[in-house]
């Protein structure tokens, strides 16, 4: 079976001043295509270091990534930013809008980083799509935290990635507006047909997804128990 | 394109709006100080030639061939003619015999001949520009020769068999100084005239030259054609040969300009780097951004790299254009000034303007931003994740190659530029060092004190890295600024000592030994300050240790003279003078060492001479330097006592004759008819003049030096803003009053600029040293006032500059801040 993410013997260790600290060890996962995935956890647990290594971000101690089945291990940050270029997208918790860019702009930049000539109509269309037809023009600080996210949403889905990757999506929202926002997302992940992994400690949010795993201390747990799959 | 877009939305974001302004301003300072510079040795050789009264001259004792002209025509080069000689003027009883010069209609092709109705006329409002030469029939004349001849203007005087109407008197000529000069008063007649007068004939002592004037392009491709066609007989003079009483003032002017410039483009290349790194800085997380939207750090670069010199150029455009407007500028107020068109700039400071921006863009900015392409994508999800920067060590080595290769290239004078990067580098680690201590030492009166004082101590050092860094710009910006002011300030005293004010300003040569003491008692009972008077005969060097002497130097009779005192203005700087020389069998001469060089003259070298057709031998004894810009008289050659006993000298002298006194000239002529006078002070003043002009170059050079030193206290303040923002608004939002946020920036900066100034002054001291000692060599003196000065004016400054480019962190509403900070 094809698996659009293959993590297997998954671990990530770093060198701090106190010694080496193991923040993954031995993660497992496999995600097919169009499923939706939540990753669950307290602060600190490694949920996005998990995301990172998941999306080519970063690259992994021990074990490997298979991202729409091409071995990330055997890519130099050249070939994984390809990787990540033809098959990702990204939602960040802190949205992530470069503030000297209008609504637009954020939408356009990665059209036209991939060269596409009719950036600013897809840009457009995107934004009217969540709901910022208005607001096209307005600049980051101008807008309020739910259409920065829904700019971000728009970004991310302009590119038409097979995978989203989405970090805390509402993390910096009041519940009202994030609900708004996931609604969004789930609403433009099923139109779209993309595979979904979502990073949360919200146990509401998780539930919306097809499946749910849990990271305690840097492993992959399911109902509690660790993860084998 | 997309380059294209990015840069206009950096634009307009503000991120690179004070990169572009440093950038504009490096290449401002380059093209105004290349394009005035320029502009002022073309002006300054320009005057030069208008005492030559062309570009080149071709001296001969015969008239120049006619299809010469064809040539000259085709290459674009203009042409006229002289002929010098001497001939005997007869005014009724009385006679002359006058230096004539015979000149074509369109004399000088350089320069002006300036003419009064008045005898001896030094008012400027007596004296006027000819407008030609004298018409046919007319002469103009040497304003000595109307007592010498007993005549007024509008009488008639004999040259040869011709009659001719004295008509004005001459107050200055191009080539005053003629080879028949010496002879008695100068006259100029057209050469219309030249054929009635019948004085040249067959074996006649003639000096005929044509004058050449072009641009240099068409006059070098003329003067390739001539100089093969030239005989033995022909000599071609330009201003190297004619002028060296300038060469010291200029070369240190110059020298002047090229320290104002690097430390201009060193000041704003400071402000490039720390612009450069707070566009870095506020870009790391875009480009971990575009990294995780799967952009290659290879098309990263390319990006950036496009966008960086798309901004040079339109930079680079704009700082040529403001730098020629600058310069324009200051030309035209030295015209209206001075009376002087400045000559046109040449192509090159242009094209090294226009490179200059890229080229300070990769020296100065690109090392700061060379890690952003590096930056992990994994960034965009742990913000605390720190980023790598580069060595600075890499960036300063990379900032000095470029400035080197700057002062190298257009400022041609390497050995200054690598001096002064040199002890900028020793000063910039003292001046660390120095910020690091005062700092340190202000913590703990910082903590005893009120609560402005806390806070503004608490925020230095909570920022100390970032307020060492500052203190050490401001320091480095203030002394660059100091030292250039005193520099400037005791290079124009310098000039000024070397051209004083009662500087002898007339030549009085041909003394008989017999009127020697009269003569001395004529100027001591009109109470004038004279030099001492220097027994003259001329000869010919022939031989140098038994061999010819090298034919390119020296083709003319020289003075020679004979003392046992060495004048103050003279220096040994080989060999021994008469007191402690040791004799062998030749007696002993004294070289100019310039002279010496050129010529291969070595010290026990056999010198032999030809003094009116008799042959005296001397043997070097020493080298002697000597200040041309003095204006008394000096000598390529002086003889020890009794050397030249056997040849009939003549005496010559120097004397300082105010305006008041000029008529003393008539006296003195009326007396002894046989003195020549030459008269220098119109040199002198040509000498003020031009110093006046480098002056006011210095002047504007300065002020954007200024302009570049406010750039770098802006980028280095504005690089602090953000986190600023932050804490005043967390303050405000706790209930600090604004005045306590106010008072504390103040005191802040004002802080960092006391130590800083205090910094500069220490470091600028330092640095006048080697410079005053090894570049300029003036007199090292210290500057009481900049010490209490500088630390004060810093601390205003700065703190002015700091509150200015703050205001906005705390006068926006705590939230606004706040939210914008997020």
């Amino acid at each position: 079976m094809a698996y659009m993410i293959q993590a297997t013997e998954l671990g990530k260790t770093v060198t701090t001043s106190a010694g080496d600290l193991t923040i993954l060890k031995d993660i497992n996962l496999r995600v097919v295509k169009g499923e939706s995935l939540a990753i669950t956890g307290a602060s600190g647990s490694g949920k996005s270091t998990l995301l990172g290594l998941l999306a080519g971000l970063d690259v992994p101690s021990a074990g490997g990534v298979e991202l729409a089945e091409i071995a990330l291990n055997s890519l130099d940050e050249e070939g994984r930013a390809k990787v990540r270029a033809d098959h990702v997208g990204f939602v960040f918790q802190s949205f992530q809008l470069l503030p000297g860019l209008t609504a637009l702009e954020n939408v356009m930049l990665p059209l036209e980083l991939r060269g596409d000539r009719d950036a600013h109509d897809q840009a457009s269309q995107y934004l009217q799509r969540v709901g910022l037809g208005e607001r096209l023009s307005h600049y980051p600080p101008q807008l309020s935290g739910g259409e920065q996210q829904r700019v971000a949403i728009a970004r991310a889905f302009a590119c038409k990635p097979d995978i989203l990757f989405a970090d805390e999506p509402t993390g910096n929202l009041d519940s009202t507006t994030g609900h708004t926002i996931n609604d969004l997302l789930f609403e433009l992940n099923a139109e779209m047909g993309t595979t979904l992994v979502l990073i949360t400690h919200e146990e509401r949010l998780a539930n919306r997804c097809a499946r749910q795993v849990q990271l305690a201390a840097g492993e992959l747990m399911i109902s509690g128990s660790a993860a084998v799959e | 394109m997309l380059a294209w877009h990015l840069l206009w939305r950096n634009w307009r974001s503000g991120e690179i709006k004070l990169l572009a302004v440093a950038l504009a301003l490096a290449v401002t300072v380059v093209s105004a100080i290349a394009l005035f510079t320029d502009r002022l040795e073309g002006t300054l050789l320009e005057q030069s030639n208008s005492l030559l009264g062309a570009d080149r001259l071709v001296k001969s004792n015969q008239a120049h061939k006619k299809e010469w002209e064809v040539q000259a025509e085709r290459d674009d080069v203009s042409y006229s003619r002289v002929a010098h000689f001497s001939s005997m003027i007869f005014a009724g009883d009385e006679m002359h015999l006058a230096a004539v010069k015979a000149v074509a209609n369109n004399y000088p092709l350089r320069g002006y001949i300036d003419v009064s109705t008045t005898p001896f006329a030094t008012d400027p409002a007596l004296i006027e520009r000819a407008q030609g030469v004298p018409a046919p029939g007319e002469i103009w004349v040497d304003s000595r020769l109307l007592p010498l001849l007993h005549i007024e203007l509008g009488e008639s005087l004999q040259v040869g068999e011709h009659e001719l109407v004295a008509t004005k008197v001459v107050v200055s000529e191009p080539d005053g100084s003629g080879p028949f000069s010496m002879m008695g008063a100068r006259i100029i007649m057209n050469w219309e005239d030249l054929a009635k007068t019948r004085v040249i004939q067959p074996g006649s002592r003639v000096e005929y030259q044509w004058l050449l004037a072009g641009s240099s392009s068409d006059m070098n491709a003329f003067m390739s054609w001539l100089e093969p066609q030239l005989s033995d007989h022909d000599e071609v003079m330009d201003i190297e040969n004619a002028q060296r009483r300038l060469q010291g003032t200029l070369q240190t002017g110059r020298r002047f300009l090229v320290l104002a410039a690097i430390m201009g483009v060193l000041l704003a290349g400071v402000a490039i780097a720390l612009a450069a790194r707070q566009f870095a800085e506020r870009h790391v997380n875009q480009v971990a951004l575009l990294k995780s939207l799967g952009t290659s750090s290879q098309r990263i670069r390319q990006l950036y790299l496009v966008q960086l010199l798309l901004l040079a150029t339109v930079a680079s455009l704009l700082g040529l254009a403001v730098g020629a407007g600058l310069q324009a500028l200051i030309a035209q107020i030295v015209h209206n000034i001075y009376q002087v068109t400045m000559a046109k700039a040449t192509i090159t400071p242009f094209i090294l303007s226009l490179l200059s921006g890229p080229l300070a863009l990769v020296g100065f900015a690109l090392p700061s931003l060379w890690f952003l392409p590096k930056v992990p994508p994994i960034k965009v999800l742990r913000q605390e994740l720190s980023v790598s920067k580069g060595a600075v060590g890499w960036q300063i080595a990379m900032a000095s190659l470029v400035l080197v290769i700057l002062v190298g290239v257009f400022g041609r004078d390497l050995t200054l530029g690598v001096t002064v990067l040199a002890a900028l580098a020793v000063v910039g680690v003292l001046t660390g060092g120095m910020a690091f201590g005062l700092l340190a030492v202000g913590k703990k009166a910082g903590a005893q004190a009120g609560s402005r004082w806390r806070l503004a101590w608490a925020s230095i050092q909570r920022r100390r890295g970032a307020s060492v860094l500052q203190v050490v710009v401001f320091a480095t910006a203030i002394m660059l600024l100091l030292t250039l002011t005193i520099v400037r300030t005791s290079l124009i005293e310098e000039w000024q000592v070397k051209v004083p004010e009662n500087a002898p300003n007339h030549f009085l040569i041909n003394v008989a030994p017999s009127e020697v003491d009269d003569f001395k008692q004529l100027l001591a009972d009109d109470e004038l300050k004279v030099e001492p008077l220097f027994p003259m005969v001329r000869g010919r060097l022939t031989h140098i240790d038994g061999e010819p002497k090298p034919e390119d130097t020296l083709n003319r009779e020289a003075s020679l003279t004979w003392t046992g005192e060495l004048s103050e203005d003279n220096e040994v700087v080989a060999g021994q003078w008469w007191d402690t020389w040791q004799r062998s069998q030749l007696p002993g001469v004294s070289v100019e060492h310039e002279v010496a060089e050129r010529l291969g003259i070595e010290l026990g070298s056999q010198l032999t001479f030809s003094i009116g057709g008799l042959i005296a031998q001397a043997e070097v004894a020493s080298f002697r330097s000597l200040q041309w810009e003095s204006l008394r008289p000096n000598f390529y050659f002086i003889f020890e006592p009794g050397a030249l006993d056997d040849y009939a000298p003549m005496y010559m002298t120097s004397v300082y004759l105010p305006p008041e006194k000029k008529q003393f000239i008539n006296t003195l002529l009326t007396r002894y008819p046989t003195i020549v006078v030459l008269e220098l002070d119109r040199i002198i003043n040509q000498i003020r003049d031009i110093v006046a002009q480098v002056s006011d170059g210095v002047g504007l050079v300065l002020l954007m030096v200024l302009l570049g030193g406010c750039l770098v206290l802006i980028a280095a303040v504005t690089g602090s803003i953000d986190a600023r923002k932050q804490e005043a608004g967390l303050l405000r939002a706790l209930g600090a009053p604004r005045r306590l946020l106010v008072g504390s920036i103040w005191i802040e900066f004002a802080l960092l600029g006391f130590c800083a100034g205090f910094i500069a002054v220490v470091a600028s001291e330092a640095l006048l040293l080697g410079l005053q000692v090894y570049v300029f060599r003036v007199p090292v003196q210290p500057h009481y006032f900049y010490w209490l000065a500088t630390p004060i004016a810093g601390a205003l400054f700065v703190s002015s500059l700091g509150a200015i480019s703050c205001r906005h962190s705390v006068t926006t509403p705590p939230a606004t801040v706040l939210r914008e900070a997020l």
